[in-house]
């Protein structure tokens, strides 16, 4: 008997097993690109949380005696054209930025992964209905919903991201659909059935945390499409509404003087480039560690 | 296959006047057209009573689309009170120009991506094929409106600046003679080019990869099919399938007007005349677009269809 378990040890076998998490868990952590831009991300939303208070400046103390300073060691950001410090101003526009984007991710998912799982575990009428309802919202321009949300809701952060939690959900519903009309004609599902097991438990309990994989994915996916479109509305002004900053919003009342001083227009906007650099390596990082068939160990 | 396209096309007409009906009741919703000349009431009574007329004002809100649909079926799409022409006219003017930006940019980052794909699938996890991927991943990090400002600010300012001349419009279109023609185009053209060329050139690659690799493949290696041959005759047409369906995405998208693009560049195209319509807002005109939108992104789609079945035999269409 000892010498089997020795023999086992000798070839690798008596070790102690992986389960799919644990492997997906250290192929991802062996993903350099993820691992750094995690890190790098990180860092970044706590210095938007938190690097504005270690200043001395608020985000809307106007001080026309300092109007459209250059960056200085009070000032690291400049000043804007009413003497806002500006790094301060640029920290709090990443924090609404960043809280947008994640209540975009949480809604859009939970709104997803909800009517995803009902149009493909029901199929017939009710996955009619819904793609219908998909299909609708993917024909109207984007731009029309917005324009005319952003009158009702005034340009807040939590409305705009309500706003674009019900534009975003289509891609998450469309995924989760797939799966879970892949996995409930499999033995297992009709197993749960035989057992008597009702549509909320084989779906909750059997078949969604087989989409867990791929909605990790598209979360960060999303969470990127959020702070683009954030950016891109408030830089068209359909966006959150001044007083309170956004990335986008500082790049839109700063670009007329783009060409006096860039900086003022390029820095937020290395904030959202290096943002969703990051979440995309971060994805790409999850969509191959969490592949079964993924070649890297 | 004639029978596919009418059936296709026939199934996308309740979506299309859902999706109509849904906008103008949205937008008027939210839109008071009165709201100036409420203010000086019994002085302009005349023109207050032409609006009420105009946008049929005195009826329910619900049943207002209906007139349009009624006056779009006849081709009448209205007038736009914002740039003062009919909707119609106004929708060819700047659909013109849109496709003079759109047509390039879709020539130049499809030929682009096909080629990137190519080079960086055949020499995979070199050192080219590893810049290619990382700047792919920038190009799908960066906001349009982001490049476009770049693209602005150093060719406009910064670039005339060290040298003292000015190689691009960067606010302005000039369409006198072939060559400010193509001052003019470069930098939307540019920006669009470097915001869809990513993607394409990423998936492209990974479908180049995996036909690389199969048997088929081989097969023509085998027989001794020069290495030419191999990939752009055997390998290339079959990765391309997927592709099409985001080259016609991609290609609808910039025919109806890229927003951000053209508002940058202050190009009269599509994309500004929906932001002015928006912001009026001027109902007619953004009925006109946005129907003009939704039927090319139609259209596109179908034809992405049939060149699958072009393309792949083995896809039927019925």
């Amino acid at each position: 008997m000892t010498d089997l378990v020795e023999v086992n040890l000798r070839e690798g076998l008596g070790k102690e097993s992986l389960s799919l998490g644990r492997l997906a868990l250290r192929r991802f952590f062996r993903h350099r690109p993820a691992i750094v831009s995690l890190f790098l991300l990180v860092l970044m939303i706590l210095a938007f949380f938190f690097a504005g208070r270690l200043s001395n400046y608020t985000f809307d103390a106007v001080d026309v005696t300092k109007r459209l300073e250059s960056p200085s060691l009070l000032h690291p950001f400049g000043t804007d054209e009413i003497g806002r410090d500006l790094f301060v101003r640029t920290m709090l526009g990443g924090q609404y930025s960043v809280r947008v984007a994640l209540q975009v991710a949480l809604l859009a998912t939970a709104i997803g992964t909800i009517l995803g799982a009902i149009a493909g575990y029901f199929g017939r009428w009710v996955d009619t209905a819904i793609s219908q309802v998909i299909n609708l919202i993917l024909i109207v321009p984007a731009l029309i919903v917005l324009a005319v949300f952003a009158q009702r809701f005034g340009g807040s952060p939590v409305g705009l991201a309500l706003v674009l939690s019900g534009l975003l959900w289509t891609r998450i519903a469309r995924v989760v659909r797939g799966v879970v009309m892949q996995y409930k004609e499999q033995e297992f599902v009709l197993a749960a059935k035989a057992v008597g097991a009702k549509p909320v438990r084989i779906v909750m309990r059997h078949i969604l945390p087989n989409v867990v994989g791929s909605v990790l994915v598209e979360i960060t996916l999303l969470l990127g499409t959020a702070i683009v479109l954030e950016s891109t509305l408030s830089f068209l002004g359909l966006g959150v509404q001044p007083p309170i900053p956004t990335l986008g919003n500082l790049i839109q009342q700063s670009k007329g003087a783009i060409d006096d001083a860039p900086l003022r227009v390029l820095l937020p906007g290395f904030f959202v480039v290096f943002f969703v650099l990051f979440i995309n390596f971060l994805g790409d990082g999850l969509r191959d560690a969490l592949d079964p068939r993924s070649k890297r160990q | 296959m004639l029978t596919y396209v009418v059936r296709r096309v026939l199934s996308t007409v309740p979506l299309l006047i859902g999706a109509m009906y849904l906008v103008h009741v949205g937008v008027s919703a939210t839109s008071d057209p009165l709201a100036s000349l409420r203010l000086c009431l019994p002085r302009c009574q005349e023109g207050y009573d032409r609006i009420v007329e105009i946008y049929e004002l005195d009826q329910s809100i619900w049943v207002r689309p209906f007139a349009w649909f009624d006056d779009a079926l006849r081709g009448d799409f209205g007038k736009s009170e914002a740039i003062g022409e009919s909707v119609a006219s106004v929708l060819v003017e700047r659909g013109l120009n849109t496709a003079m930006v759109a047509i390039p940019a879709f020539l130049v980052s499809a030929l682009l991506a096909v080629f990137l794909s190519v080079y960086s699938s055949r020499r995979q996890y070199s050192k080219t094929d590893y810049a290619l991927t990382g700047f792919s991943f920038l190009g799908l990090a960066l906001p349009t409106f982001f490049v476009g400002l770049v693209l602005q600010v150093f060719w406009g300012v910064w670039f005339p600046k060290w040298t003292g001349f000015k190689p691009f419009y960067t606010g302005s279109m000039r369409t006198e003679s072939p060559l400010e023609l193509l001052q003019s185009i470069t930098l939307p053209v540019l920006t669009l080019v470097i915001v869809s060329v990513a993607a394409e050139s990423r998936f492209g690659r990974a479908n180049m990869l995996e036909i690389i690799s199969s048997d088929y493949v081989r097969t023509a290696r085998a027989k001794g099919l020069s290495e030419r041959q191999v990939i752009w005759k055997h390998a290339l047409r079959n990765a391309m399938i997927p592709l099409v369906t985001l080259w016609a995405l991609d290609f609808a998208a910039l025919l109806g007007g890229s927003v951000i693009t053209e508002t940058i560049f202050s190009w009269p195209g599509l994309g500004p005349a929906f932001v002015i319509a928006l912001t009026k807002p001027d109902l007619d005109l953004v009925m006109g677009i946005t129907i003009l939108t939704a039927l090319i992104a139609i259209i596109f789609n179908l034809i992405a269809d049939l060149l699958y079945g072009w393309l792949d035999p083995r896809i039927r269409l019925d």
